[in-house]
């Protein structure tokens, strides 16, 4: 019998039984008017069961937090691994600009997670793997943003949507409904594999090798809740790029990136990849170190699972803010690191998915709606030129274009969204991708369609030009929502192109070309370093008040993959920004050499040269001279850090014996809700699994890869933690580990399954449930005690 | 059908003079008036026809907004509601209601903001609960009917459904009279913040 947590549900447990056997009030929350058959249920039959299976026992595990049955550690970052965020002021409290209120949220004392109650409003994130998207996709990300968020679709940095303002209690009711048009929101937060990324232009590219979007996509599923990505120090990002030279991929900021390559051996043209690992921004950033100059496709998924063992293994997990894989990779030196993942890979058993998909690599996963046809003396609309000069690529096959509907700060409305959705269908198929600079593609457009086209994006008001210029800026949602923001990102990126669209008619091509981008604090969410001028948010003392900065940086290079990183520069209060970006691109303009790029100006004149065209702007009027400059951009309220919280980027370290705990716990739940219902044998069948899970979760501190079969869970508990008395109570002797083994017996002798028998197994199995937690807790004591132990020997060695 | 996540949004006569950003100060104003009921405010200003400026709370989301480019305040219920759908529907219409008073006496809007009787958005935000059906208009009608007379004091008038499968559940309640904001909410009976939710001050 096979007791993984997922195969165990399909093999025992079926979706549509359990339907049946929920009281009615627990799942519905609405039902169709004609009351035959719940919304619930029809969305249950659109998709995957496991997928089904997966958002039940979400749910189920937010009805067992209401009831404290689940740590709140361990909720926090099971619902990070949903995608459930935290929010600017989820801890109840919110500074007003004279005092600090406490906002009335009803739930009291309920939390989820430390410091966030229960009743704030979350953010939501949506994973969009390699951006991909199709027409009825968005439609139902339309709807799900007017009704369970503020009718705003946002485009993350990573390809991802989020909403904002989302109440826990309806993520379940969102999930299913993502679910039934194929979108997860799983591993979208949390330390877990995050969004895959990968260039937007993929398969379409001019410059591209091949291909990279079948890699990505298989990549994004291939690990997807695999068992060697669920024990990480921090999150794990990834992308792949179709070719070096150019910025789309950004594989260097990536704790792993992978470059299309193709290679001759023995005169056949071999694809792989130019493999990168251990880059990534944030506080301390990191170009990411070349891992192998061609790994050849068929290594790609065995690479990165052994990479993935090996950060699991010896990544950072007690300091979070050294346990990027970064670290791991610069303390061990790319020789080392490399040699133990070598080593870890020889390990590793055979899996049948890493080559599986390859078969299917070389066919063509897109099609046109409409031929390729030139864009011939159509009639164009006023505006047309403009946008056609900025927001039109033109693909590798002849007639068809890329159009890129620019979002402004990465918004896009319900009504505009399902809108795009309708013009997709019209010009274009499931060809849609959103893009890192929070912007959305319509690939294989005809060309002779584009006039048609823009009319259509004008009437929604999509028909903004400037696509990837300093007109595009890109920045993190900053104070408007995240915890850790300092400074207004969001409002400083409305400022900014507010006063460039004015201009950029009038923009020096040169200066047309370069890229704004805006993080909130040195997190980097809007990937500042690789900007031509990036800035991210500071705070600093002025005349005894608290003022909004922002570090300037310039000369960051967005080509050659994100090639370089930019330099702080000098820190200018947050008014002052848009005088900035004017003064050092006007002097950008009248002294750069023929054909000098930004990077090679701001190199040439200096750092110090800057600083001191800068030092003016450094300085403010007095508060009682002008009061403005002492509040942040679109926020009346006087400035102040009070607001910042933990931020949840870094998720809660919990260990996978915790989770398979809070796993058992949730199975024993469900069993109840059988007893309750009156099917007793499947009581009995759910009590029983959840004691194994129990047993195996104690097993994952000694054996980590313990096996999901039942026969070697129950061997190895009798042999590691019985026989040893581990599992031992000092009262209660092993009477609990006997609970488990006869219950096990009672099953394989197709035991009598009756109301007392089953009502005895669900209490024997809450008691093997709080045993096993004891013996977790006592087994964590001593390795506390042992790491304590062993740090002050190497202190006194010291 | 138990009506749950109820909208209403009254339109502003002219749109002309209205700035959308002034409502930043003015909500973030209004938060500083209560006592934590509010949440945050957020800011659409750059997108076109979009939410606009929203006053987020737990029990409900009050904004300026210009969804299908008619800008209006929308009373966006997200919390349940007791009692009777006429009851329900009639405390959503009084709150909305007495949101839109509380802008047109905003000092800083020196009068600029008046709001138009003579039409009103109804909408269910939950496609779930209430599907934009005919099925789900005929259930309906009976108890918007009711609600109108109750608000246009008896005066005539239509409710426009498009049922549009794609769209939220919406009906728009129009009369040929015009009408002003304190004639509605006279209508309407109590005053908006003796109701439970949030306050209307």
């Amino acid at each position: 019998m096979t007791f993984g947590i997922n195969n165990y549900t399909n093999n025992k447990v079926n979706k549509y039984e359990l339907l049946e056997y929920y009281p009615k009030d627990f799942l519905d929350r609405g039902a169709f008017m004609s009351g035959v058959e719940t919304w619930k249920e029809r969305l249950a039959r659109l998709m995957p069961p496991d997928l089904a299976r997966e958002i039940d026992i979400f749910e189920t595990q937010i009805e067992l937090r209401k009831q404290g049955k689940i740590d709140e550690r361990v909720f926090a970052e099971t619902r990070l691994r949903r995608g459930v965020y935290g929010q600017r002021y989820d801890n109840g409290q919110r500074h007003d600009g004279i005092k600090v209120q406490k906002l009335k949220l009803p739930s009291g004392d309920l939390t989820k997670g430390p410091e966030t109650v229960w009743d704030a409003p979350g953010m939501i994130r949506i994973k969009i793997p390699f951006g991909g998207l199709n027409p009825e996709q968005m439609e139902v990300l339309a709807d799900l943003s007017e009704e369970y968020s503020d009718g705003v679709s946002h485009v993350t940095t990573r390809q991802d949507i989020q909403y904002h303002f989302v109440h826990i209690d309806d993520t379940p009711s969102l999930m299913r409904r993502l679910a039934a048009v194929g979108i997860t929101t799983r591993e979208a937060c949390g330390n877990v594999v995050r969004n895959v990324t990968a260039c937007p232009l993929a398969g379409v590219c001019r410059d591209q090798v091949f291909d990279v979007t079948p890699y990505a996509k298989a990549c994004s599923k291939f690990l997807l809740g695999h068992p060697d990505t669920q024990d990480f120090g921090r999150k794990f990002k990834i992308a792949f790029s179709g070719c070096k030279e150019q910025p789309c991929g950004l594989t260097s900021m990536h704790d792993l990136g992978a470059i299309a390559r193709v290679r001759l051996v023995n005169g056949e043209a071999r694809r792989g990849f130019e493999f990168y690992v251990g880059g990534g921004l944030g506080a301390v950033p990191y170009q990411a170190k070349l891992f192998d100059e061609f790994l050849p496709e068929e290594e790609l998924f065995p690479l990165a699972q052994a990479i993935s063992r090996v950060f699991a293994r010896l990544g950072e997990k007690r300091n979070r803010a050294r346990a990027r894989i970064k670290f791991l990779v610069a303390n061990l030196g790319i020789e080392e690191f490399r040699r133990i993942v070598l080593e870890e890979r020889q390990k590793l058993v055979a899996d049948p998915r890493w080559t599986e998909y390859l078969s299917k690599v070389h066919e063509q996963t897109e099609s046109p709606l409409k031929p390729g046809v030139s864009l011939n003396g159509s009639n164009r609309a006023e505006g047309f030129d403009a946008w056609y000069a900025t927001n039109v690529y033109h693909q590798r096959q002849p007639g068809y274009v890329v159009a890129t509907v620019t979002l402004p700060l990465g918004d896009i409305t319900a009504s505009q969204l399902r809108a795009l959705a309708d013009i997709a269908r019209r010009f274009v198929k499931d060809t849609i991708r959103t893009t890192v600079e929070q912007n959305i593609v319509l690939r294989w457009v005809s060309e002779a369609d584009l006039p048609a086209l823009y009319s259509a994006l004008c009437e929604i008001g999509l028909g903004e030009p400037n696509a990837g210029t300093i007109v595009d800026v890109t920045a993190c949602p900053g104070t408007d929502t995240c915890k850790l923001g300092i400074a207004s990102s969001r409002g400083l990126a409305r400022e900014l192109r507010t006063r460039l669209s004015e201009k950029s008619l009038e923009l020096d091509a040169a200066v047309k070309g370069l890229r704004i981008k805006v993080s909130g604090c040195f997190n980097s969410c809007g990937q500042h370093h690789v900007a031509d001028i990036g800035f991210y948010g500071i705070s600093r003392n002025v005349n005894g008040y608290t003022v909004p900065h922002f570090q300037v940086m310039l000369g960051g290079k967005w080509k050659e993959n994100a090639g370089a990183y930019g330099l702080p520069v000098s820190a200018i209060p947050s008014k002052r920004i848009p005088e900035v970006v004017m003064r050092v691109t006007d002097r950008y303009v009248r002294e750069r050499l023929k054909g000098e790029s930004f990077q090679d100006f701001i190199s040439r004149i200096g750092k110090k040269e800057v600083k001191v065209m800068l030092e003016d702007l450094t300085r403010i009027p007095s508060h009682d001279a002008d009061a403005s400059y002492y509040s942040d951009w679109g926020d009346p309220r006087e400035f102040t850090l009070t607001d910042m919280g933990v931020g949840e980027c870094a998720g809660e370290v919990v260990s996978q014996a915790q989770f398979t705990l809070a796993a058992s716990e949730r199975e024993l739940f469900e069993a109840q809700i059988y007893f309750d219902s009156g099917d007793f044998k499947k009581a009995v069948l759910t009590a029983y699994g959840a004691m194994v899970h129990a047993a195996q979760a104690l097993m994952k501190t000694q054996n980590y890869d313990i096996s999901n079969n039942e026969e070697t869970i129950l061997n190895e508990f009798r042999q590691r933690f019985c026989d040893t008395q581990i599992f031992y109570d000092k009262y209660a002797g092993s009477k609990f580990a006997e609970y488990l083994f006869k219950a096990g017996d009672a099953l394989s002798n197709n035991g009598h399954a009756g109301r007392e028998i089953a009502l005895q197994r669900l209490q024997e199995a809450q008691l093997f449930i709080d045993a096993a937690h004891s013996c977790y807790n006592k087994l964590s004591s001593m390795m506390s005690v042992s790491r304590a132990n062993s740090a002050a020997a190497s202190a006194g060695e010291g | 059908m138990d009506l749950q996540k109820i909208n209403v949004k009254f339109f502003v006569t002219s749109r002309e003079r209205i700035q959308l950003t002034d409502f930043i100060d003015i909500f973030n104003s209004w938060i500083q008036d209560s006592d934590g009921d509010y949440y945050d405010v957020a800011d659409y200003s750059h997108m076109h026809a979009g939410p606009g400026i929203l006053l987020i709370s737990y029990e409900a989301n009050i904004s300026m907004d210009d969804t299908g480019n008619r800008l209006g305040l929308l009373y966006n219920r997200k919390q349940p509601l007791g009692g009777s759908n006429n009851e329900k529907l009639k405390f959503a219409f009084k709150t909305a209601l007495e949101f839109c008073r509380r802008v047109e006496n905003e000092p800083a809007l020196r009068g600029r903001v008046r709001f138009r009787g003579d039409e009103v958005h109804f909408l269910i935000n939950d496609r779930l609960v209430a599907p934009n059906t005919n099925e789900a208009f005929r259930a309906v009608k009976p108890e918007l009917e009711g609600l109108a007379r109750t608000l246009y004091g008896g005066a005539e008038f239509t409710l426009d459904h498009n049922s549009d499968p794609k769209q939220r559940f919406s009906v728009f309640i129009k009369t040929p009279r015009a009408f002003d904001v304190d004639t509605l909410l006279k209508n309407l009976g109590s005053r908006g913040d003796q109701l439970v939710g949030i306050s209307v001050t």
